[in-house]
C-alpha cells in the first residue's frame, strides 16, 4: 500500500496551517493595526507619548513651551514651561492628558497629525518619526505678564482675577491672564507620580479658587454694570434708543417685591432723568433695570446672544471657553425649574441677579463696540509650523457675528468714552483707555467682582479688553481699571 | 503500484545541491548578521560586539554543520540546513533584542550601580543552547548511518529506532510524566512541563515529541495494513478491531491525562494532531480524521464541564472576546464577564488585604472563574504596532508583552518585522515542512515515509499551535515556537529533528544501489 498520496494530502493540509496563519497575520497587522493601536486597554499609545519631543510653542518671538529630555527612559522627554503660571491659561498643560492648546494641538505637536505625516510620507514609510510640531501663540507675552502680575497685586486673598485683550480687527488674543494660576511645570511627563498627586490636588481646589479652571476663558462671574454696554445695545435695538434718548434715571419700584433698587448715587445724571449718555457714563442702575424691564427677559437673552451668550466660544478646535448667560429660567439646587421674574428681569439689566460672563464674553462685547458692531471669533494660535518651518496653519479672521449696527456702535464707543471723561472712571484719564466700569455683588460675605471693560487707544480703537478682580469693598473704576491701563500700555507700546 | 517506467519518468535522479546549501547558508547568515548589526544602530548607535560574539558564533557552528553534511550526507536537502539556522539567527537576534543587559545604557547604568529590573530574556544562554543544538545536529549526522549499510561498525540508522519501538514509547511517557514528579519537577508560568537538571529547566516534552513520533511510526507500520482492512463497518465507518487500535488508544490517553494534568493544553493539542495525521497516513482512512475530530470535541466539551478544568473554558471565551478579562476579568456562570482589573473597587479591596492575587480573590468572591487576558491582548498591540513594515528591530517596545521572548516571540517579531518579516518567517517555517513532506514521499522505506511525515507535520501543527494563539486565530495554549523560543529544550529538539531530516532526504536521494552486474534497470529492487 502506498503512503505517497496521504503524505501529499497532509502535507497540503499543513500548507493550509500556514495559510490561514497569514491570513489572520495579514487581518491583524493590516487590517486591524489601527484598531489595536487605539484601543483603550493598549497603554503604549499613552507611554509613545513621551518618547519624541513635542513640538514649541512660543509667543511674539519668545519660546514659552518645550520638551527637553530626561535623561530616562520613560518618561524620555519632559516638557518645560517658561513663566508657567503667566501663560497656563492659554498652554494648559500636558502629561499625557493636556488642556486648552496642548489640547486642541495635540496632534500637531506631537506630529501626528495628517498634515505632518502627509509631508513627510517618506519618513514614515522608513519608519522615521515625524517631529511634532511649533505653535505660535497670538499672545503678546509683555502684555500678559503685566496682566498677571497686576492681577495678582490686586486680587483679594483667596479670590480670583482675569483679564482678556482682544484684536478688534481680527479677534486675536492678546491677553488672557488669570489669577490664581498654576504652574504646568508641576504636572509635566517628568514629574511622575509626584506630578499626577499634584494634578488632583490642582483639580480639587480651594473653595473658590479652581487653579486648573482659568478665569479668563473658563470661569463666568457676575458682569454688574459691566453688563449696561450689551443692555445699551439691546435698547438700541429694541426700544429705538440713541445715545442722546432721555431716559428715567429717577427711582424704580421693583413690581414684584416693591421694594426700591438703589443706585449708587442719586446726584447728576441719576437725579431723575438724563440721557442715555450721562446714564450710562455714570451707571443708573435704575435707567437699565427699566430698560430690562420694558423689554421682557426673552428679548434681553435674545440679544445677548448675538454677543455671543447662552454658547460655548470656541477658541480653537476642541478648545472651549465657558458659557455665558443670560438665562430665562434657571435650576435650582433641587432640580426645579425657576423662571425669572420680573424682579429677576430688571436685576438682570444690571448684570446681576442669574447674569453670568467670562472676561473673553465681556471682552467680544466691547469688540462689538470697538468694531462697529462686528465681533471677530477669538482665537489664540496665529501659526503652526513644522520642524522644517513649512507652514501649516496660519489663522486667518473669522466673523463671529455682527452683534448692533455700525451707527448704535460709534454711539456706544462715545458713551464708554464718556465713562472715562465725565462718568464714573475719571481717575483713568490719561490711560488711554474708554470703557465701563462693573461692581457685581456675589452675595453676602463675598468680595465684589470688578469689572473694566472698554476699548484703546480711546480716539482709534485697536483692542478691545475686559479686567475682572475680586477685591472686597472694590470697585469697576478703582481696582479693574488701573490694571486694564497698566496692560493696555504694554499692548499698545507694541 | 506505478510501474518501474512510470516510477523513473516521475523521480529524475537527485544531484547533489552543496553549492546550493552552501549559497543559502551564507545567505542565513547574512540576514542573522544584519539583524544584530540593526540591533545595535538602533540602540546604541553602533555595530555591536554582541556582532561578532553572537553572529561570529552562529556562523562557525553553521559551517561546520554544512561542512559535515556536505562530508556524509552530500545528497541530502540543500534547504533544510539553511532555512532552520536563518530562523536560528532571526530568533537569536531578537532574544539578544530583548536581553537589556546587552545595551549599553544597561551596561552603563549597571556599572554605575544602579538598581536594575531583572529581565527573564537571556540572549548568552539561548547562544550556548544553539551550540549545543547545531552540535547535536553535527552529532546526529555522524552517528546515524545510511540505511542500506546496516553493517558499518557503529550501525545506528534512522530505521534502528523501528526495533525499539515500544521501549521509545515508554520513554515518551516517562518523559512526559517526569515533571509531575515531586523533587524534580518545576511549574513554570501555571505549567508543570519542565523538569530541573542541575542548574537548567529541561521541557522533556520537547523530547517526548520526537520519540512519540517514533512510537507511532514503528506502531502503524506493523500495524496499518491490518487497521485498514480489516474491520467492522457501522454506517459509511469502518471501525478497527479492538486489539489493533488497543495499544495505540491507551498510549494517547495516557498522554492526554498526563498532558490536561500538567496543564499543558498546547502539548496535548500537538500530540494529538500529531496522531490524527499519522494515523491517516498509514491507513488512508478518512474516517480516522473524523472520529479524531469528534474525539477532540468530547474532549474539549468534558473538559469545560469539569470543575477543575476551567482553565479550557476560560481560554476559549479569552479567545472570542479577550477585552473585557484585560488585567483580570472574572467569568460568572451567567456568561457575564465582571471586570475585576486593578481599577476596580473589588480588586482595591482585596489589595488592601494584601491578598497575594487580589484579582482571583476578588473573582472568587464574585462566585467566577478568573482569567487575564492583558498577555494576548499586550502581544496583539505588539502586532498593530508594527504593522505592515514593522518598527524596525531595536526600534519598536516587544518588552511590553509579557513572555515576549519565549511564547510571545512571534508577537515581538511580528512588532519590529511587520508583517512582511512575519511572511518570510511563516515562508521559511512552511518550506522545512515542504522539504520534509518531501523526502518523506522520496523515503523508500515506509517506516521512514511515517517518520519523515510525522516530524514534517509535527513541526507545522506546533507553529500553528503557538502562531495561531498569540494572533488570536485559535485559543492560546502554550508551547514554544521552533527555533525562535527562548530555550534548550525546544532547540536541541529542533535541530535532532532537523539532523533526522537530512540524513533521511539524503538517504532517499542518493543514488540508487548500483547493481554488481549491469543487467538492466529491472535488477533495482522497490522496497516499496
Amino acid at each position: 500500500m502506498n503512503m505517497d498520496k496521504p503524505v501529499r494530502r497532509v502535507a497540503i493540509f499543513a500548507l493550509l496551517l500556514f495559510f490561514g496563519l497569514m491570513a489572520q497575520i495579514n487581518y491583524v497587522q493590516g487590517s486591524q493595526a489601527e484598531d489595536l493601536r487605539t484601543d483603550a486597554n493598549n497603554s503604549r499609545q499613552y507611554q509613545d507619548l513621551f518618547n519624541s519631543p513635542r513640538g514649541q510653542i512660543s509667543a511674539g518671538g519668545e519660546v514659552l513651551v518645550t520638551s527637553k529630555e530626561t535623561g530616562k527612559d520613560n518618561p524620555k522627554y519632559g516638557r518645560s514651561y517658561k513663566d508657567g503660571p503667566v501663560f497656563a491659561p492659554i498652554t494648559g498643560y500636558f502629561n499625557g492628558n493636556a488642556t486648552q492648546v496642548e489640547r486642541a494641538y495635540n496632534s500637531l505637536l506631537g506630529g501626528k497629525d495628517k498634515r505632518i505625516t502627509q509631508q513627510r510620507w517618506f519618513d514614515t514609510f522608513i519608519g522615521k518619526k515625524a517631529e511634532g510640531a511649533n505653535v505660535e501663540l497670538t499672545i503678546d507675552p509683555q502684555a500678559q505678564r503685566t496682566a498677571y502680575e497686576k492681577l495678582k497685586a490686586r486680587t483679594a486673598q483667596g479670590r480670583r482675577g482675569g483679564a482678556v485683550v482682544i484684536d478688534v480687527k481680527t479677534g486675536a488674543v492678546k491677553v488672557a491672564a488669570s489669577w490664581p494660576s498654576f504652574d504646568p511645570n508641576e504636572v509635566a511627563p517628568q514629574t511622575g507620580e509626584k506630578g499626577g498627586k499634584r494634578l488632583e490636588q490642582l483639580d480639587q481646589g480651594d473653595g473658590v479658587i479652581k487653579p486648573l479652571v482659568d478665569n479668563a476663558f473658563s470661569q463666568t462671574f457676575p458682569p454688574g454694570s459691566s453688563f449696561k454696554t450689551v443692555v445699551s445695545a439691546i435698547g438700541m435695538q429694541k426700544l429705538g434708543l440713541s445715545i442722546s434718548s432721555t431716559v428715567n434715571t429717577g427711582q424704580l419700584i421693583l413690581p414684584e417685591s416693591g421694594r426700591p433698587l438703589p443706585n449708587s448715587h442719586d446726584s447728576g445724571s441719576c437725579a431723575g432723568s438724563a440721557p442715555l449718555k450721562g446714564a450710562f457714563a455714570e451707571s443708573c442702575n435704575t435707567s437699565f433695570a427699566k430698560m430690562a424691564l420694558d423689554m421682557g427677559i426673552d428679548q434681553l437673552h435674545e440679544g445677548a446672544a448675538k454677543f455671543g451668550f447662552g454658547e460655548r466660544v470656541e477658541l480653537e478646535p476642541d478648545m472651549y471657553a465657558a458659557q455665558s448667560a443670560v438665562p430665562v429660567s434657571i435650576k435650582d439646587a433641587k432640580g426645579n425649574t425657576v423662571q425669572t421674574g420680573k424682579d429677576g428681569t430688571a436685576r438682570s439689566g444690571i448684570g446681576q441677579e442669574n447674569v453670568r460672563a467670562t472676561p473673553l464674553q465681556m471682552a467680544m462685547a466691547a469688540c462689538a463696540v470697538a468694531n462697529e458692531g462686528k465681533i471677530m471669533n477669538p482665537y489664540v494660535v496665529q501659526k503652526v509650523r513644522a520642524k522644517d518651518q513649512s507652514e501649516l496653519y496660519n489663522a486667518s479672521a473669522k466673523e463671529f457675528g455682527q452683534a448692533m449696527t455700525g451707527d448704535q456702535a460709534g454711539q456706544l464707543e462715545d458713551m464708554m468714552r464718556a465713562v472715562v471723561s465725565e462718568g464714573t472712571a475719571k481717575n483713568l484719564q490719561g490711560m488711554r483707555i474708554a470703557g465701563k466700569t462693573g461692581t457685581a455683588e456675589q452675595g453676602a460675605g463675598n468680595p465684589n467682582a470688578n469689572w473694566f471693560v472698554g476699548f484703546s487707544p480711546v480716539e482709534d480703537p485697536r483692542y478691545a479688553f475686559a479686567v475682572m478682580t475680586e477685591v472686597g469693598g472694590g470697585s469697576g473704576a478703582g481696582d479693574a481699571g488701573p490694571i486694564a491701563g497698566a496692560i493696555m500700555s504694554k499692548v499698545l507700546k507694541k | 503500484m506505478h510501474s518501474i517506467g512510470e516510477q523513473i519518468k516521475a523521480r529524475l535522479p537527485y544531484q547533489r545541491r552543496n553549492a546550493a546549501s552552501l549559497a543559502l547558508l551564507i545567505f542565513a547568515m547574512i540576514l542573522t548578521l544584519s539583524a544584530f548589526a540593526e540591533v545595535g544602530l538602533a540602540r546604541d548607535g553602533n555595530i555591536p560586539a554582541g556582532l561578532f560574539v553572537y553572529g561570529g558564533g552562529l556562523a562557525v557552528m553553521a559551517f561546520v554543520a554544512y561542512f559535515v553534511q556536505m562530508k556524509f550526507t552530500p545528497y541530502a536537502d540543500p534547504l533544510l540546513l539553511p532555512l532552520a539556522v536563518a530562523l536560528n539567527g532571526v530568533g537569536l537576534a531578537m532574544i539578544y533584542r530583548l536581553d537589556l543587559d546587552t545595551s549599553a545604557d544597561r551596561k552603563a547604568a549597571a556599572a554605575a550601580g544602579k538598581k536594575l529590573l531583572a529581565d527573564a530574556a537571556d540572549a548568552p544562554s539561548q547562544l550556548m543552547w544553539t551550540f549545543v543544538g547545531i552540535g547535536l545536529f553535527v552529532g546526529a549526522v555522524l552517528i546515524m548511518r545510511d540505511t542500506d549499510k546496516p553493517d558499518a561498525p557503529v550501525s545506528f540508522t534512522p530505521k534502528t529506532a523501528q526495533r525499539y519501538t515500544y521501549l521509545i514509547g515508554l520513554t515518551a511517557v516517562i518523559l512526559l510524566l517526569l515533571p509531575i514528579v515531586p523533587g524534580i519537577g518545576q511549574q513554570i508560568n501555571g505549567a508543570r512541563v519542565w523538569i530541573s537538571v542541575g542548574p537548567f529547566s529541561v521541557q522533556p516534552g520537547e523530547f517526548a515529541k520526537l520519540l512519540l513520533v517514533v512510537f507511532f511510526a514503528g506502531y502503524l507500520v506493523n500495524k496499518r495494513q491490518a487497521m485498514s482492512l480489516i474491520g467492522k463497518k457501522v454506517g459509511p465507518i469502518s471501525l478497527p478491531r479492538a486489539r489493533d487500535l488497543g495499544p495505540i488508544m491507551v498510549i494517547w490517553f495516557f498522554c492526554l491525562g498526563v498532558l490536561f494534568m500538567q496543564k499543558d493544553l498546547g502539548t496535548a493539542l500537538l500530540f494529538f494532531g500529531l496522531f490524527i495525521s499519522m494515523l491517516y497516513i498509514a491507513t488512508q482512512r478518512l474516517s480516522w480524521v473524523v472520529i479524531g475530530m469528534g474525539l477532540l470535541a468530547v474532549g474539549v466539551f468534558v473538559a469545560t464541564l469539569l470543575p477543575f478544568m476551567g482553565h479550557v473554558n476560560q481560554r476559549i471565551d479569552i479567545w472570542q472576546n479577550p477585552k473585557p478579562y484585560f488585567d483580570g476579568g472574572c467569568l460568572l456562570d451567567s456568561g457575564k464577564v465582571v471586570p475585576v482589573n486593578p481599577n476596580t473597587e473589588i480588586y482595591k479591596k482585596y489589595l488592601a488585604q494584601k491578598s497575594p492575587s487580589p484579582g482571583f480573590s476578588a473573582c472568587a468572591e464574585l462566585g467566577g472563574e478568573y482569567s487575564d487576558s492583558a498577555q494576548l491582548m499586550k502581544g496583539l498591540f505588539a502586532l498593530g504596532q508594527g504593522g505592515v513594515l514593522g518598527t524596525g528591530l531595536g526600534q519598536g517596545e516587544p518588552w511590553r508583552t509579557p513572555l515576549s521572548f519565549s511564547d510571545f516571540i512571534f508577537d515581538s517579531l511580528g512588532e519590529e518585522l511587520g508583517l512582511t518579516g512575519l511572511m518570510v518567517l511563516l515562508l521559511i517555517y512552511a518550506l522545512i515542512v515542504q522539504r520534509g513532506m518531501k523526502t518523506a514521499v522520496a523515503a523508500r522505506d515506509p517506516f521512514l515515509k511515517l517518520f519523515a511525515g510525522g516530524v514534517s507535520f509535527v513541526l507545522a501543527l506546533q507553529v500553528f499551535v503557538i502562531v495561531g494563539g498569540v494572533t488570536r486565530l485559535i485559543p492560546l495554549t502554550g508551547l514554544t515556537t521552533p527555533f525562535l523560543s527562548q530555550g534548550g529544550s525546544s532547540l536541541m529538539a529542533n535541530w535532532i529533528l532537523i539532523a533526522i531530516l537530512v540524513r533521511m532526504s539524503h538517504d532517499a536521494r542518493k543514488p540508487a544501489p548500483q547493481a554488481i552486474q549491469d543487467e538492466g534497470m529491472t535488477q533495482i529492487v522497490s522496497t516499496r
